[in-house]
């Protein structure tokens, strides 16, 4: 080994070294992750500090509930307003996003990530917190795919507790058409004060859905999906991996696909268009109502639907067909007779 | 010196028509034109818009600065192996240092608290496993055998390669290949595979920190090799002697690096991490779902970030990027005389095609190629990136020791 060898080798071995110390002195003098903090949680139930406060609101005016683009574009910079974005694509929300908006992922935001159930309260507590959120802070959340996760995220904000819920009107799709600002810079606001209140009655169980197939309840079911899911006749739309054993619906359903309260340009229909096409289909707000679907998230939108905009009362089922279909010794309705997706 | 190397080396390249060939300027002209017409009308088409323009113009950047710096990673990887010239290496090492700056400050805009323990979107962050050093080292003997990797067969096909099309034929048949495999190595090494982003370790500063450091060590390391300087003399800036630096010598392998880089940023911030295979390998997975040959479920594929096939109809962003880099090479060739229709040998062909077959096969395993997951891949302080970089490097040195690259 020549000399100029030995030297490339000590050069190399110094490098190496030089980089194993960095990697050691920053990763020691970090303080704990909130990763392995989240790790060390407790597993949390979301049922046990319900306070059940099973009041039906007067319904708000629509513009309260549902706001434009150009009610938001003239809102931005309002101090009482946090815009939060849930999308569905990874990126989306980086790449560029309505000034000022927070983002929220579905995937770890407003679910557990282990257990099929929604965010705990005192997790959700905290990253509302830190959007800056206050429980009277006017909530808007706009998303893509037609606002499906953001009526999702609107329904977790209802249930712990935020009063002031709304949706953009057309959501994401709508503001990039009108070739509206978009920005790449992460906010960051002051901690808010944003105290979780938990109220169980906009979300509904299994045994509450098997009350209402016995007869047990006198509420209306409404199945959302596609006609084809309802009927039996497919198992769920194509591409999606989560499914059940059986297809079909759950007895006594009344099934209202959730886009027809849509706009072709995505927006909402009227409240008159949308009080009428539910009443045709024989909801009509004088009973209670469990929305489902497949997982839960285009129930949501329809649980917004006749919850916030029509003021009627309403628990969305999130367990839906993933649970029901799969669940043994429970009657189904099966008008297309697949069988183990066999006829 | 250079009669003595081998057609494919990156040190000699033939040498630009001493005559201006006014066809070949012309139609090279009408090249560069066109992509930035198609850019143009593709902005405007509904569906498409500026995401699938801005991937044309990106596509095309990358194609002029592959041509003209002569980007191959296999070239590169092979004048290190046998000719011990280290030079083009650090077009690559350029290349990374820029996109681990650039993604730096990105990635504190997309996700300003790495320490959360969540990725970065869509960043080609991916699992670490022995399926993905075995998918880089049969990548890099496919690199061996076919003359280039898959990014450097797209611009060659600009340059009129006669082996460009068989080898990216032979890469659509393995990227099957690699779906009929995959769901063996999900279960048996890539589901439960850590997934190491070093931000959510040590930060960004951190990474870019150990990022420069051993990037700057393998430049220090690899100095032995680089080939004398020659003196440059004072020279009159003419504009003949500016097409001359431009198009005709090769560019000046840290000019190509940085300019790789910073396309590589770009592309990240605005569309997605570069790569080249996704549109292509969505091609294959349509045409293996058509025609039932495709897994009935391909467990865990579509749920890591990387080059993400899918059964598709359209044309995807990156399927704009790859036909403006082919485009963009085959401008810059036809402008700089160096497109040059070259008929293939049958044998060449099929060791072409072999080689295809290897590499597409190992960018399914590996979630990409050279450009997806060893340079985007890198530049995103991913610990996969460096894996498979490593693996490709010694598939190549294990290909060329067999003396593969000699069938073509």
């Amino acid at each position: 080994m020549n000399s100029s060898t030995l030297r490339l080798a000590g050069a190399a071995l110094a490098g190496a070294l030089a980089t194993l110390a960095i990697v050691a002195v920053i990763a020691f003098a970090r303080p704990q992750t909130n990763a392995t903090q989240l790790a060390a949680q407790p597993a949390t139930t979301n049922s046990a500090p319900a306070s059940t406060t099973n009041a039906p609101r007067e319904p708000r005016p629509f513009d309260q509930v549902v706001v434009s683009t150009d009610w938001l574009a003239a809102n931005l910079n309002n101090p009482q307003v946090r815009v939060i974005e849930v999308s569905v694509v990874p990126g989306l929300y980086e790449r560029g996003h309505i000034p000022g908006a927070v983002n929220f992922v579905w995937t770890t935001d407003f679910v557990d990530t282990v257990s099929r159930n929604i965010i705990a309260p005192e997790r959700f507590q905290e990253l509302a917190r830190a959007a800056g959120i206050n429980n009277d802070t006017t909530i808007v959340l706009y998303g893509d795919n037609y606002n499906w996760f953001a009526a999702w995220g609107a329904w977790v904000f209802r249930q712990y507790g935020a009063n002031d819920v709304r949706l953009l009107d057309g959501g994401r799709s709508k503001w990039e058409a009108e070739q509206r600002e978009l920005s790449t810079r992460a906010p960051s606001y002051p901690a808010g004060t944003f105290t979780v209140r938990q109220d169980s009655s906009l979300r509904a169980f299994l045994p509450d859905v098997l009350k209402v197939v016995y007869g047990e309840a006198d509420k209306v079911l409404v199945d959302i999906r596609s006609p084809d899911e309802f009927s039996g006749k497919i198992f769920a739309p194509e591409g999606f991996q989560e499914l059940a054993v059986r297809a079909g619906h759950i007895p006594g359903a009344i099934n209202v696909p959730w886009k027809k309260a849509l706009n072709d340009d995505g927006t909402f229909k009227s409240v008159e268009e949308l009080r009428k096409l539910y009443a045709d289909a024989g909801i009509d707000g004088s009973k209670p109502i469990i929305t489902y679907c497949r997982i839960g998230e285009r129930a949501s939108h329809t649980w917004f639907v006749l919850s916030e905009i029509l003021g009627y009362q309403v628990a969305l089922y999130d367990g839906s067909w993933t649970e029901y279909g799969n669940t043994v010794g429970v009657p189904i309705a099966n008008p297309a007779g697949t069988i183990w997706g066999v006829k | 010196m250079t009669d003595t190397l081998p057609r494919s080396s990156s040190l000699d390249r033939a040498a630009p028509s001493p005559t201006i060939n006014l066809v070949h300027t012309g139609l090279g002209a009408l090249s560069l034109v066109a992509l930035l017409a198609g850019a143009y009308f593709v902005q405007a088409t509904p569906g498409h818009g500026a995401p699938a323009a801005l991937s044309l113009l990106i596509g095309g950047a990358l194609g002029m600065a592959f041509e003209c710096g002569r980007f191959c990673f296999f070239c590169i990887f092979r004048d290190l192996i046998e000719h011990r010239q280290a030079g083009p290496f650090y077009a690559i090492l350029m290349a990374l240092a820029i996109s681990g700056i650039g993604y730096a400050i990105v990635f504190g805009a997309f996700l300003p608290n790495p320490s959360s323990g969540r990725l970065a979107p869509d960043a080609h962050i991916g699992p670490v496993s022995p399926a993905l050093a075995l998918a880089g080292l049969v990548f890099g003997l496919g690199m061996a055998l076919s003359g280039a990797c898959i990014s450097g067969h797209l611009y060659r096909l600009g340059e009129g390669s006669g082996y460009a099309l068989p080898a990216l034929g032979g890469a659509l048949l393995g990227f099957g290949l690699g779906f009929r495999a995959w769901n063996w190595f999900y279960v048996t090494m890539i589901a439960e595979a850590p997934v190491i982003w070093l931000p959510n370790l040590i930060g960004y500063g951190g990474s870019l920190i150990v990022h420069l450091v051993v990037l700057g060590v393998i430049a220090i390391a690899l100095l032995r090799w680089v080939a004398p300087l020659s003196e440059q003399p004072a020279r009159a800036m003419t504009p003949a002697y500016l097409r001359a630096v431009l198009l005709e010598r090769r560019w000046n392998p840290l000019v190509t690096g940085a300019i790789v880089g910073a396309i590589s940023v770009i592309a990240y911030l605005r569309i997605e991490p570069l790569g080249v295979t996704s549109q292509l390998g969505s091609l294959s997975r349509t045409a293996l779902y058509h025609a039932g040959l495709l897994p009935a479920r391909l467990n865990g594929l579509d749920s890591f970030a990387g080059c993400a096939t899918q059964v598709v109809q359209t044309i995807t962003t990156n399927g704009w990027l790859i036909g403006g880099l082919v485009i963009g090479a085959l401008g810059t060739a036809l402008l700089a005389g160096r497109f040059r229709p070259t008929r293939p040998r049958l044998g060449g062909s099929v060791a072409a095609l072999a080689g295809g077959v290897l590499m597409g096969w190992g960018a399914i395993i590996a979630l990409g190629c050279t450009v997806g997951t060893l340079l985007s891949g890198i530049g995103a302080f991913a610990v996969s990136g460096w894996v498979f970089g490593i693996a490709v490097f010694a598939g190549v040195w294990l290909g060329i020791t067999l003396r593969l690259h000699r069938w073509l």
